[in-house]
């Protein structure tokens, strides 16, 4: 049995519910909050703050001047949908500390939510169909 | 031979005794339990694009919402709804800071930023109900705009479209744009309110000092999971009721 952080007899010691203990960082034998490393996180989650306030800010300026200024609609709303897809990378890769999982566990997490192109696609689909056959029959 | 290797190390990380994702039964769990309400979201804002799509007309929310606390009759579009993401986002962010806190075992950083998330929470709630209170004293609710006999003129406003397109189609859209912004925005508040309340107990435990005891912060980071859950979930609602 490999071991990573710990021997096998803390493994057989520790109950389903201090399992955690393994896995919640404690083992990463973080101990100093004012320590570089920690500040440097810190740092970057204040960088993300500003990312996502700044492009929340975009996307509020282009709802209220996109179409005036002359874009058209489906422009600015291809700019919305991108903007929030970036937001919520952000969220989950940093946020959330997806990006810090192994990898294996991340594609578990990320491909069920892969139906949803299939999802969206079809039931707008169906939407636009609908709006057809009742405004030309 | 290093493929052969990873191979190895591949197959023992898999054959029990430790999680091979690195990551407790718990956590695993919460993120699951994400995966299945973000179904719930998305099957709610697929419908309201059904919806949106099969309508010949639909509100304009630069016209639907447009108010602001204590200006009267300014017209404000977006502002209120903005000031809300940001409250949002700034809960999330005091909400990492409290995990980070947590990793590092320093129990004081973690009240401290539990409760500035804490306080977050509540300030986004209350902002939404004066949005509803608001939209409500307009005549929106769940299953408003109903009455054929309802005047053109009070909901014609909402609208760019052509006048005899919305007095067509337009109140069976307005009815259409309020039952989904009550569901979906309640469903979401009611989110935020279970979240205040999980980050509630957290901070009770954490003050009393159960996890400095248990010798880890997990539970905080749990918490805070379906509390930025919560944040990612708004990023959505704000693009598709307030944005598109």
């Amino acid at each position: 049995m490999s071991a990573h952080h710990h021997n096998d007899n803390d493994t057989q010691v520790l109950y389903e519910g201090d399992q955690s203990k393994l896995y919640s960082g404690l083992m990463n034998h973080h101990t100093d909050i004012q320590s570089a490393d920690s500040k440097k996180q810190v740092s970057k989650i204040w960088k993300v703050t500003g990312i996502l306030a700044i492009v929340t800010i975009i996307e509020v300026a282009l709802g209220l001047y996109g179409t005036g200024a002359g874009m058209p609609k489906g422009l600015v709303n291809v700019f919305f949908l991108l903007l929030t897809i970036y937001k919520a990378a952000y969220i989950v890769r940093v946020f959330m500390h997806l990006g810090d999982e192994k990898k294996s566990f991340l594609i578990t997490v990320l491909i069920p939510l892969t139906l949803f192109i299939w999802f969206i696609i079809a039931f707008l689909y169906d939407g636009g169909f609908w709006l057809e056959m009742n405004t030309k029959f | 031979m290093s493929q052969a290797t990873a191979t190895t190390q591949d197959v023992k990380s898999w054959n029990g005794g430790h999680s091979p994702f690195n990551v407790s039964y718990g956590k695993m769990m919460m993120w699951f339990f994400l995966l299945s309400d973000a179904f719930t979201f998305g099957a709610f804002l697929i419908s309201y694009g059904t919806t949106r799509f099969f309508s010949a007309v639909w509100p304009d929310p630069n016209k639907v919402f447009h108010s602001f606390p204590f200006l009267g009759e300014a017209n404000a579009p977006l502002l209120f709804v903005s000031l809300m993401t940001f409250i949002l986002i700034l809960s999330s962010v005091t909400m990492v800071l409290a995990v980070h806190a947590g990793h590092y075992n320093d129990r004081k950083g973690v009240i401290k930023w539990m409760l500035w998330t804490i306080i977050g929470g509540i300030a986004f709630l209350a902002c939404q109900a004066w949005e509803w209170t608001h939209l409500n004293h307009q005549g929106a609710w769940w299953g408003s705009f109903t009455d054929p006999a309802t005047a053109l003129s009070s909901f014609e406003h909402f609208f760019t479209a052509d006048k005899a397109v919305i007095a067509q189609h337009g109140l069976q859209a307005t009815h259409d744009f309020y039952n989904y912004f009550f569901t979906i925005t309640g469903f979401h508040g009611f989110h935020v309110f279970s979240g205040v309340i999980f980050n509630v107990m957290i901070l009770l435990n954490t003050v009393n000092g159960k996890y400095e005891l248990r010798g880890h912060y997990e539970m905080v980071e749990k918490v805070g999971l379906y509390w930025h859950f919560v944040d990612l979930v708004w990023v959505f609602v704000f693009t598709c009721f307030y944005l598109l």
